[in-house]
């Protein structure tokens, strides 16, 4: 049997109506910014952020790299995150002229917040937490420390949208969150795309401008921009699917708690501890195993695409050379990119399959 | 003229003033001859689900390699990209200059202050284009690179320039946004500097449905650089050589201007054919463009000057024929500018330009009828 990690063909095996939509934006030969986007931009605030204001943008790298510059923070300037998140977190801050400065994970594989104060400076002005996997970080203690030390939040939300803290969205905590609607995102779209929550009108206000070369309108320019917009013919994926969140949430909070229940009775597995108060999204389902790298190979040799996020953490990577970290600086983040894997947790997975999964890693352990 | 063509001449003459009989621009004209081919194209993508980084831009990025005759094209997200990643592969960044054009779109100013360089702007000529024998009054110990703007699908002076970047060790980037297809001593454009940048927005030559835009260089060592930037740094799928951005042509994007491309020549031949008509009835009228011999304009904008602009243009929209200006405001005199201390005066040029240019109406779809029914309002007005 094969079991696959990406789900594109099954979700979009039947695209004309989704095409038919595109077509009349062809007709009207309206590409970039307009009634799509606006549409869209209400409708993901409204539904799936639950915040006053969404302006879409070119990707969640773009989110949180607009976000940065939205808030004046650039050269000279720090920036806290966790050590184990996607490049692209790391990115955003380093092309904003800012320094990445990395704090080890929990067991959560988010930030540890307990890590968080000994890591600011007099230079430091955010922390990114980063809800990976789907695994909402323990924004309530980020928060607090953030307003004690001045600092602002962003939220890093690429792989956590619709998750939620005691009710309340992923996305709406910070002053901005930032999404990402990348074809494997839980909400999807036909190429890169990314989307910025916020409920502060000025941040919007600005967002606006940065993301469409400051233009306030055709030919006067307030402030030197991006050109950094979510495409039209996108938004219009986007609408068609927005309705199917609470569809594609579900079906991944399943499949995670069924392998939970499974897994767990492998005592060379560790799953991370669930709260009753956060809602999981499971962009991906990640657990702790022993012989990673034995089982991976085992899984895929059956046809089951497992993956590692991520198997170097960041401050191990070159790109982060200049920073000074080594080997041993985040042991719980080393840890993890050595025992992590992810298996297939998709929305169109069938009982088969997921049976199928689970037999097969029990397999592997006898 | 085919029977579409004059159905649709017949409907807009009988028209009433208030419409509009002759629109700017007219992209689902475009789209209806080759409707099936891109959505077909667009259907084999979804059921694939190779949306990113896939066959179809590897497809695009050798064809416009072929037609661009260069050794690397790059597919970017969009030519604002496409600028700006040529500067941070080039290691330009924050404390340095960059020389470019007071009357070029927004966005090549905007590029270079992202990186955190200063744009130092010079005059253009009566081609729209920089002034190559202003240049060097405007070069410093900090000027890293010259970025020429082939404006209005017209090649920039590239001899001088070239002289003068190689005099004073300056990288050359091409603003070829909006020139794909332009020849200067029959050299296509995008070969001249150490990067080209085009854009695929949809209002340009060869346009996308949404925005898309490319790079061209003969450097190896550069597109290198470019391939990893615009993906994250990534060397591979796990390895992170340098922190860089998310800037990819979507694969849906590249399908389409891969399909188009394969009709730009002869869009361009159509689009100069209308040029040539524009110029040999309106000269005399008012200022209008020529091409030198040794250059092959594509005429993304066609741009006449007169000092009674404000009035032809609303003269112009009452008779049903849409005009635009590109820019009524120079760069330098935009409200950011005013940071690096520019002012009125500065680049007296640009900025009469700015007040006594007029875009007509140029694309592969009018009519030669339409073409005339824009040149006798012109003259009418005139009369």
């Amino acid at each position: 049997m094969k079991v696959s990690y990406s789900y594109l063909k099954e979700q979009f095996a039947n695209p004309d109506a989704i095409l038919n939509d595109i077509k009349k934006i062809i007709m009207e030969g309206d590409f970039t910014l307009g009634d799509e986007l606006e549409k869209f931009e209400n409708n993901f605030a409204l539904k799936v952020s639950k915040t006053k204001y969404a302006i879409g943008v070119g990707s969640g790298t773009d989110a949180l790299r607009l976000s940065l510059i939205a808030l004046g923070i650039g050269q000279g300037d720090e920036v806290i995150t966790a050590a184990n998140t996607f490049y692209a977190t790391a990115g955003a801050i380093a092309t904003t002229g800012a320094k990445p400065v990395f704090v080890d994970v929990g067991e959560d594989y988010n930030i540890n917040p307990k890590l968080i104060e000994n890591a600011i400076t007099p230079k430091t002005k955010a922390i990114i937490p980063v809800h990976i996997d789907g695994i909402p970080a323990d924004i309530k203690q980020i928060m607090e420390i953030a307003k004690k030390h001045n600092l602002f939040v962003i939220e890093d939300a690429c792989q956590a949208l619709y998750a939620e803290i005691d009710g309340k969205k992923t996305g709406s905590f910070g002053i901005t969150g930032c999404f990402s609607l990348h074809p494997l995102k839980n909400i999807n779209v036909w190429g890169d795309g990314g989307i910025i929550s916020t409920n502060n009108e000025e941040i919007r206000n600005k967002l606006l401008l940065l993301r469409n070369h400051g233009l306030i309108n055709r030919d006067e320019c307030e402030f030197y921009a991006y050109n950094c917009r979510l495409d039209t013919i996108q938004a219009v994926v986007g609408n068609h699917l927005i309705g199917d969140v609470d569809w594609i949430t579900e079906q991944r909070r399943s499949n995670g708690k069924l392998y939970d229940f499974e897994l767990s009775k492998i005592p060379q597995i560790t799953i991370p501890k669930r709260k009753e108060n956060f809602t999981y999204v499971h962009h991906n389902y990640v657990i702790i195993v022993q012989n990673r790298d034995k089982l991976l190979n085992f899984l895929r040799e059956n046809g089951i695409d497992a993956k590692v996020h991520y198997p170097i953490p960041l401050h191990l990577q070159k790109a982060s050379a200049y920073l000074g970290y080594k080997k041993g600086d985040f042991p719980v983040a080393e840890y993890q990119s050595k025992h992590i894997i992810s298996l297939p947790v998709h929305q169109h997975l069938t009982e088969e399959q997921k049976r199928y999964v689970i037999e097969t890693v029990k397999e592997f352990y006898r | 003229m085919n029977t579409l063509d004059n159905e649709i001449n017949e409907k807009k003459i009988n028209e009433t003033k208030e419409e509009v009989k002759v629109k700017y621009i007219n992209l689902p004209l475009q789209f209806s001859s080759i409707r099936s081919e891109i959505i077909k194209k667009i259907t084999e993508i979804c059921e694939s689900g190779d949306f990113i980084l896939g066959n179809e831009l590897n497809n695009f990025e050798k064809s416009f390699e072929e037609y661009c005759e260069c050794k690397h094209a790059i597919g970017v997200a969009n030519g604002t990209d496409a600028l700006m990643l040529s500067m941070v592969a080039l290691g330009i960044w924050r404390g340095d200059e960059v020389i470019t054009v007071p009357n070029s779109f927004l966005a090549t100013a905007g590029a270079i202050v992202a990186i955190g360089a200063k744009p130092v702007f010079v005059d253009v000529g009566e081609d729209y284009n920089i002034n190559p024998k202003l240049i060097e009054n405007a070069i410093t110990p900090k000027t890293k690179a010259i970025i020429p703007v082939h404006l209005t699908g017209r090649s920039a002076d590239m001899n001088p320039i070239q002289a003068i970047a190689e005099k004073h060790h300056l990288y050359i980037i091409e603003d070829a946004a909006q020139a794909i297809g332009a020849k200067y001593f029959g050299k296509i454009v995008g070969n001249f500097g150490i990067t080209g940048c085009f854009s695929l927005h949809p209002l340009k030559n060869l346009n996308a449905y949404g925005d898309g835009g490319v790079i061209t260089t003969n450097n190896d060592e550069i597109y290198e650089k470019l391939i990893k930037l615009r993906n994250h740094g990534l060397k591979n799928r796990v390895e992170c050589e340098l922190w860089g951005y998310n800037s990819r042509l979507d694969c849906i994007q590249a399908a389409i201007v891969n399909i188009k491309i394969k009709y730009l020549d002869e869009w361009n031949l159509k689009i100069r054919r209308i040029a040539k008509i524009y110029i040999e009835n309106l000269s005399g009228v008012v200022k209008v463009p020529f091409d030198k011999p040794h250059e092959m304009a594509v005429y993304h904008t066609f741009i006449i000057q007169t000092n009674k602009r404000d009035e032809l243009q609303n003269y112009l929209l009452s008779k049903g024929v849409e005009t635009k200006i590109h820019y009524p405001i120079p760069i330098h005199l935009q409200a950011p500018a005013r940071l690096y201390g520019y002012k009125e005066g500065d680049f007296p040029i640009a900025e009469l330009q700015a007040k006594t240019i007029l875009s007509l109406p140029i694309y592969p779809e009018l009519t030669e009828e339409q073409v005339m029914y824009v040149i006798s309002q012109i003259k009418s007005f005139f009369r």
